[in-house]
């Protein structure tokens, strides 16, 4: 209690010296403010290519698993998966009618067109083919017209959905549907436009730009047949939880139809979401890491500034602290001004820091990823001021604690 | 029972402040500076004391212990019954605010912050509550008639402003003991004669102040006065009260 109301009085004291003293006081901030802004934005910068990974990938759906040639996330030798036989289509077939159901399967290609309409052309744009399930797989909807159907796949269709981006940039405001567009050098007429999904995550896929045409059109017009170009597979477990089981099923499954000795490895991968993002919060972690180190660098800097003025403050007030002993000011009471007056500079700090991240964040979000300042992270960049503040202000604060009332008051 | 208690001298009480046999040495590295040799002084409450002295007398030193900035390096010092000789850091600071009020030849206010503030800062170091604060402030800065300056600050105010101010600030806590250290040595005779009115009144009023000068025409105001001499009382001799 008593403690209580010397902090409280303390504070008030370091108010009226923060108050008298602007122009220094302002000046010593600086380098806090560069501190937790530069603190801020790393960490919401982190937070923002996080939310923007999730955005990104949203569509590829937690409870898929995706067979392939390739792992998404090569660790360690390339050069061991570079040998790997390519999976065709037949191979997807047999792997459909083995699981009998236990999960859904998709077969996808895909590849790099131009595409044209008219006048306007977009160049290198993913063209994905695929099956009627593709919208099982994935939770991406058409937003206007109809997604491929299994007449589609079955007769061949030249028919394509396209993507918000691939629609802007091709049609701009004009209605795209029952359209013919060039994709490569084949014909397609436009059926659907898929929903919004987000934008690229830094030169990832952008799920925007990209166009679906039956796979069996696919083969027919950019001649992925024989293995020459290989399949993605597709598999959607009936719920997540069912989704472990679902890898081990298609996973012997598949060591079935590529006839593999138990002693062999697999020559495919089996690849999901979780797997890619274990790998981002892995390199994001580091990146997180070393972008603290280097920003608490610029704090730590900030607080040597204020642990200078507040040296400077106390030999400047050497008469005044031999006036408060004099008049019952204990060492503790001295202690507590001074560490206040430097937690007050750190906190002022910190808060007009907090203000310009958040401007800063805003103009973010607008030009290069979505990001928002959080609330643990402001409460962070508040704590850590203060604690900037109380270590910077210990040992000037001691120093002037410990003076002796008789020479502080003859001090000129 | 009322009669004992009011009316009856009893020495030992009414003392305000003992030193037996004090001693104060300094240390300066090689050399040891006695400031005090031996000095032994009562003050009773309600008295108005001069002590007096050229410099390198003690004199200053001998302020220092009574005012508990320092302590002795032998012999005991009693203030209002309590020993100050063997008290921590902590608990002089406490004696300081409760039982002394200073007032310096410099008047040593804080700058930047306002008179009310000046005189309101021993309350706060005592733990006052804010009402109470607020009451004894404006009550001390109204006995000193600076109650329109309340809001100013001290670079605002004249010298002799400025040190009754500083009386304010002493006034603020009740303390045992008035402390003037040449409280007139900053200012022209006129005001220095209005300050020590001011002291005078205070007398009047029941304080006990104990007053360093070297002027005689200072040292007059008071009823008593001890001289200093090497860090020795030299004389001590009671005013003829006319």
């Amino acid at each position: 209690m008593r403690l209580m109301r010397d902090m409280v009085d303390a504070f008030r004291i370091a108010l009226y010296a923060m108050r008298a003293n602007k122009a220094r006081g302002t000046l010593t901030t600086l380098g806090i403010i560069i501190g937790i802004v530069a603190v801020i934005l790393t960490m919401t910068a982190a937070n923002g290519l996080q939310n923007t990974f999730r955005q990104s990938f949203s569509s590829v759906g937690a409870d898929v698993i995706y067979v392939s040639r390739m792992p998404w996330v090569i660790q360690g030798d390339f050069f061991l998966y570079r040998n790997r036989p390519q999976i065709d289509l037949k191979q997807a077939d047999e792997l459909e009618s083995r699981l009998r159901g236990r999960g859904i399967v998709n077969p996808t290609m895909d590849t790099a067109r131009d595409v044209k309409y008219r006048s306007e052309t977009l160049s290198g744009l993913r063209i994905i083919g695929t099956t009627d399930k593709q919208s099982m797989v994935s939770s991406a909807q058409p937003e206007t017209g109809r997604f491929l159907t299994e007449f589609d796949v079955t007769y061949k269709k030249n028919v394509c959905v396209i993507g918000t981006d691939v629609r802007d940039g091709l049609f701009g405001s004009a209605n795209p549907l029952n359209k013919s567009i060039h994709i490569g050098r084949a014909r397609f007429r436009v059926i659907g436009v898929m929903e919004k999904q987000g934008g690229s995550f830094l030169g990832g896929p952008n799920f925007d730009r990209q166009i679906y045409i039956p796979i069996t059109s696919y083969v027919k017009a950019y001649g992925g047949h024989r293995g020459r170009q290989g399949v993605d597979v597709a598999v959607k477990a009936p719920s997540r939880e069912a989704l472990e089981e679902l890898e081990f099923e298609v996973m012997g499954e598949m060591r079935k139809i590529r006839k593999l000795r138990p002693a062999e490895d697999d020559n495919f991968s089996i690849n999901k979401l979780d797997t890619l993002v274990g790998a981002f919060n892995n390199v994001m972690g580091v990146v997180l890491l070393v972008g603290l180190l280097v920003t608490s660098i610029s704090l730590f800097v900030g607080g040597v500034g204020v642990m200078n003025i507040m040296f400077v403050s106390v030999t400047e007030r050497t008469r005044e602290i031999g006036i408060r002993k004099s008049i019952g000011a204990k060492p503790r009471s001295i202690l507590f001004q001074f560490l206040f007056e430097s937690a007050s500079i750190c906190l002022l700090g910190g808060v007009i820091g907090i203000l310009v991240a958040s401007i800063l964040t805003a103009v973010i979000n607008k030009v290069l990823m979505p990001a928002s300042v959080s609330f643990p992270i402001l409460f962070i960049a508040v704590v850590v001021s203060i604690a900037v503040g109380v270590v910077a202000g210990l040992v000037p604060a001691f120093r002037g604690s410990r003076l002796n009332p008789i020479e502080a008051l003859r001090y000129e | 029972m009322a009669h004992t208690n009011g009316g009856t001298i009893q020495p030992e009480t009414s003392s305000a402040l003992a030193l037996r046999d004090v001693v104060k040495t300094y240390d300066m590295g090689t050399v040891q500076v006695q400031a005090l040799r031996g000095v032994s002084l009562d003050i009773a409450r309600n008295e108005y004391v001069s002590i007096m002295g050229p410099s390198g007398s003690g004199k200053s030193t001998l302020m220092h212990v009574i005012g508990c900035l320092d302590v002795p390096t032998s012999g005991t010092y009693t203030l209002e019954g309590q020993m100050v000789a063997e008290m921590s850091e902590n608990q002089l600071a406490e004696i300081r605010n409760e039982q002394i009020g200073f007032v310096f030849q410099t008047f040593n206010l804080i700058p930047r912050v306002s008179i009310y503030q000046n005189v309101e800062l021993p309350l706060v170091y005592a733990g006052v509550s804010r009402g109470e604060r607020r009451r004894r402030t404006t009550a001390a800065i109204e006995r000193v008639g600076l109650a329109d300056r309340i809001k100013h600050k001290p670079n605002e105010l004249s010298g002799g402003q400025r040190q009754r101010v500083a009386i304010a600030r002493a006034l603020v806590c009740n303390p045992s003991i008035i402390l003037a250290d040449e409280p007139t040595g900053n200012l022209d005779s006129k005001t220095g004669a209005e300050i020590m009115n001011i002291l005078d009144g205070l007398h009047a009023d029941g304080q006990t102040i104990i007053l360093v000068t070297h002027e005689d025409y200072i040292a007059k105001h008071a009823l008593r006065t001890v001289r200093l001499m090497d860090g020795m009382i030299e004389s001590d001799l009671e005013a003829v009260v006319s």
